[in-house]
């Protein structure tokens, strides 16, 4: 799956799990902030609903909540996260 | 202590007060709330994680908090709290056979989510509290709040209830028996001669103070008992007229809870025949449905009643004069057992 | 008006009665262990406060008519109940009394029947013997019906602080004249439903929890169930009294659902409503039993908040280090363990602490004590949505 793809995949996602009925999949962009005082705006429960998303739906494991905060930065961030994860699951 | 503003969200139309010339017939068991449109009132980041209990509370507790600088406290009945989030997150543990569970149905299906929403959506810092006393929640709650401002130490309150229909509660109460087996219309329930009841949700809620200015009626007193022998329920009653120096002849007009279901409305009848023979008499749970602090419905009920609105014709059952000194009486399962004494 | 505790009753992972729990706390001997009966996933992985004896058993050590539906929340609930009352001396005519309030506590009911609950919500079955066994409230009718309760009796919950708040509503109802007694507290089961949620919310240790360590991990759950008698002084005159319930403070954080505000707005508050309910100032305070739960959230805001309030902190510790946190039953539990405090002139530390939170400069006591007069106790407890309540107790 390329990184395109996935992109799509997760927005799709991130709709979903989190619930943004008021958000369509073009409203997010790949670079949009999740957190803090701009764009998603996102709080601590929702950084736990992306984790299980993420194990869900991609079969990667974010370890420990300092390692989470790197992740779950954008769109863009966690594309790349799985992408890593993927190719060190197939090595 | 003192109605000031009254909001529901029903099985009425009665978040918009248009219910009373438009009852809506209801057939089966289950008598769904007829649910404003949130948005404009509710933000749509916050709404994404409400669950339909938290919702509705909202959805009544903040028009009544519009307006208000601030409540010195706010207070909750609720037998059961967001059990639509209960059993998303039961089904998650099984499902998913506790593996990676996603938190936010936990964090809402707690009882007393709703309050703290609340709390945050007001910014309310002050006293926050929730009864669950299943069929007794409400009439706690109103104790709560008396006991609060005679120990001056509140102005304000908002103070409400919240119920809903969720699988979870409609299939546990069906294993129960607590609802009817056949069929039966909202217009029948009432007369239907059979065991069981139907099912009902909503919130009602009260923006209550200590000063009776600009009020809309006054709580007097508020009583339960649980479990009591029938021979004991005409002593509760007379006994709690008679503590706010009440004889029931002082009672122009009684609301009962009357369900429908023939294996505890004789509470009703009994009361009715042997205290309150010639007053207003109206009913309830034929508009809204059973549920356990349905006793907040008629609250509301009186409140409009006392305002000088006339009652649907579904809801009387003996309509004499204008209501000035109510009683409401209601019990759940005929095992907790509540008054309100309202009044003008 | 003087409002004395006059019997006390408790079930937890430190014992089966008063008695038992007074020698763990003593002792410093915590109750922490991997669980034995709780079905779920964890029960290896995660340690927990469990109440030593399995669901049949405890029901075998109650006196009720019917034990039909009745739950592990209910066992629990009927033998502290039952301590209570008969520590209290109450007669059969008192608890019957209409001067007599029961006010109880729960956060999970009947749900610690899980798997029940599942069968049954999702009705895959015809008849169940729980359909009236889930709600929160199920144990107080229970315990109202077999001790024919007729006065007021009411069950709250407002999460982790439930218990606290039950007590506060005696106090309320006594100090108002409506009763002479009440019976007050809470009980709650371990549950796999609790385990998941908090498990979700990622903050369950996997070690035994250290609150207020620089180093905790979060907190182990626990359950029990802990009840006290009030009594107006009139009502009470020539009995053995065990501290006096001096005032309480109820506020709201308003911050967020699950987590407390750094700034620890309902804390403080909350303290400082109950000092001055409880006619007292902020030096009079000898002890402070916390909530204390070792999650980093939790220890750092009431941390935060004891700053606040206090010029000096006083001795302050944790006992959810011995029982971890028993939800439901914790506010009334802590309440007992902090009479308990007053009673003897000792306290009960927390256990496992080997660093103070950094930007502190105090540590929880960490080890028995018993050198000094205990007067004033303060007793913490905070719960989801943002619910803090703060009980005052003082000597007789």
């Amino acid at each position: 799956m390329d990184k395109e793809q996935i992109k799509k995949e997760l927005i799709q996602h991130i709709i979903e799990y989190l619930n943004l009925s008021d958000y369509t999949t073009e409203d997010i962009t790949d670079d949009m902030p999740l957190f803090g005082d701009s764009g998603l705006e996102l709080d601590s429960i929702d950084s736990l609903e992306l984790t299980v998303m993420l194990e869900r739906e991609f079969g990667v494991k974010i370890t420990n909540p300092t390692e989470g905060r790197k992740i779950l930065v954008d769109v863009n961030s966690m594309a790349d996260f799985i992408i890593a994860n993927k190719e060190k699951a197939d090595k | 202590m003192y109605i000031i503003k009254t909001s529901c969200i029903s099985p009425q139309k009665t978040h918009d007060g248009s219910y009373a010339n438009d009852i809506i017939s209801y057939n089966g068991n289950k008598y769904n709330a007829i649910e404003p449109d949130y948005k404009g009132l509710i933000r749509p980041a916050q709404l994404r994680r409400m669950g339909k209990t938290i919702r509705m509370g909202i959805g009544a507790g903040l028009p009544i908090l519009q307006d208000i600088e601030r409540v010195d406290g706010i207070i909750l009945a609720s037998s059961e709290g967001g059990l639509e989030d209960c059993i998303k997150f039961l089904n998650q543990i099984v499902d998913y056979d506790e593996g990676s569970l996603t938190p936010t149905n936990f964090v809402q299906s707690t009882p007393n989510a709703l309050a703290g929403n609340l709390a945050l959506m007001s910014k309310c810092q002050a006293y926050n509290m929730t009864h669950v006393h299943r069929g007794g929640a409400m009439e706690n709650a109103l104790l709560d709040a008396l006991l609060l401002f005679e120990e001056k130490k509140a102005d304000l309150l908002l103070l409400g209830n919240v119920e809903e229909i969720s699988d979870y509660n409609f299939n546990i109460e069906t294993l129960a028996g607590q609802f009817k087996k056949e069929e039966v219309t909202s217009d029948a329930l009432l007369n239907s001669q059979t065991p069981g009841t139907v099912c009902g949700e909503g919130s009602s809620m009260f923006l209550l103070s200590n000063n009776p200015d600009n009020a809309l009626a006054e709580i007097m007193d508020v009583a339960q008992v649980s479990f009591p022998h029938k021979e004991d329920i005409l002593d509760f009653i007379i006994g709690f007229l008679s503590r706010n120096l009440l004889s029931p002849e002082d009672i122009d007009t009684i609301i009962i809870g009357k369900n429908g279901d023939v294996r505890t409305d004789f509470w009703y009848d009994y009361v009715c025949d042997e205290l309150f023979q010639s007053q207003n008499q109206y009913s309830f749970k034929n508009i809204v449905g059973e549920y356990p602090t349905s006793i907040a419905f008629a609250t509301h009920f009186a409140c409009e009643l006392l305002a000088g609105k006339d009652a649907p014709e579904e809801t009387i059952i003996r309509e004499i004069n204008a209501p000035k000194n109510i009683l409401i009486y209601n019990h759940f399962k005929g095992e907790q057992h509540g008054v309100i004494l309202i009044r003008k | 008006m003087n409002i004395f505790v006059t019997g006390l009753g408790c079930i937890s992972p430190l014992g089966f009665n008063l008695k038992e729990n007074l020698a763990q706390l003593r002792a410093e001997q915590d109750g922490l262990v991997r669980s034995e009966y709780l079905e779920s996933r964890y029960k290896s992985e995660k340690f927990y406060g469990e109440v030593k004896m399995d669901t049949s058993s405890l029901l075998d050590r109650i006196n009720v008519s019917c034990k039909k539906g009745l739950t592990r929340t209910d066992a629990l609930a009927f033998v502290a109940f039952d301590e209570a009352i008969n520590h209290a001396g109450l007669t059969k005519t008192e608890v019957e009394s209409h001067d007599t309030a029961f006010i109880s506590a729960s956060t999970v009911g009947g749900m610690c029947l899980t798997d029940e609950l599942y069968r049954d919500a999702n009705l895959n079955t015809e008849t169940s013997e729980y359909s009236g066994s889930y709600n929160c409230a199920a144990h107080t009718l229970r315990i109202t019906k077999e001790y024919k309760i007729k006065g007021i009796t009411n069950t709250i919950n407002t999460a982790c602080s439930s218990s606290a708040n039950a007590i506060m509503l005696g106090l309320k109802l006594i100090r108002s004249g409506r009763v002479k007694r009440a019976i007050v507290g809470g009980a709650d089961s371990l549950a796999k439903y609790t385990v998941n949620g908090f498990n979700a919310l990622q903050i369950l240790s996997d070690k035994k929890c250290t609150p207020f360590d620089s180093e905790r991990d979060g907190l182990n759950l626990g359950e029990g169930a802990a009840y006290i008698v009030l009594e107006a002084e009139e009502a009470c005159l020539s009995k053995e009294k065990y501290a006096r319930l001096l005032g309480a403070g109820n506020t709201n954080d308003a911050f967020h659902t699950s987590s407390m505000s750094d700034t620890a707005d309902g804390v403080t508050a909350c303290i400082r409503q109950a000092l001055q309910d409880g006619g007292m100032a902020e030096n009079d305070i000898d002890y402070i039993n916390a909530h204390g739960t070792g999650t980093q959230n939790n220890d750092q805001v009431e941390l935060t908040g004891f700053s606040n309030v206090f010029k000096s902190i006083p001795p302050f510790s944790s006992t959810k280090s011995y029982t971890g946190h028993t939800l439901g039953a914790a506010g009334s539990l802590e309440a007992i363990y902090s009479i308990l405090s007053i009673k003897h002139n000792e306290i009960y530390p927390s256990l496992r602490v080997s660093n103070a939170i950094a930007g502190f400069d105090v540590s929880p006591v960490a080890g028995y004590t018993n050198d000094i007069t205990i007067n004033t106790v303060l007793s913490n407890s905070y719960g989801f949505g943002g619910n803090c309540t703060s009980l005052l107790f003082g000597k007789v």
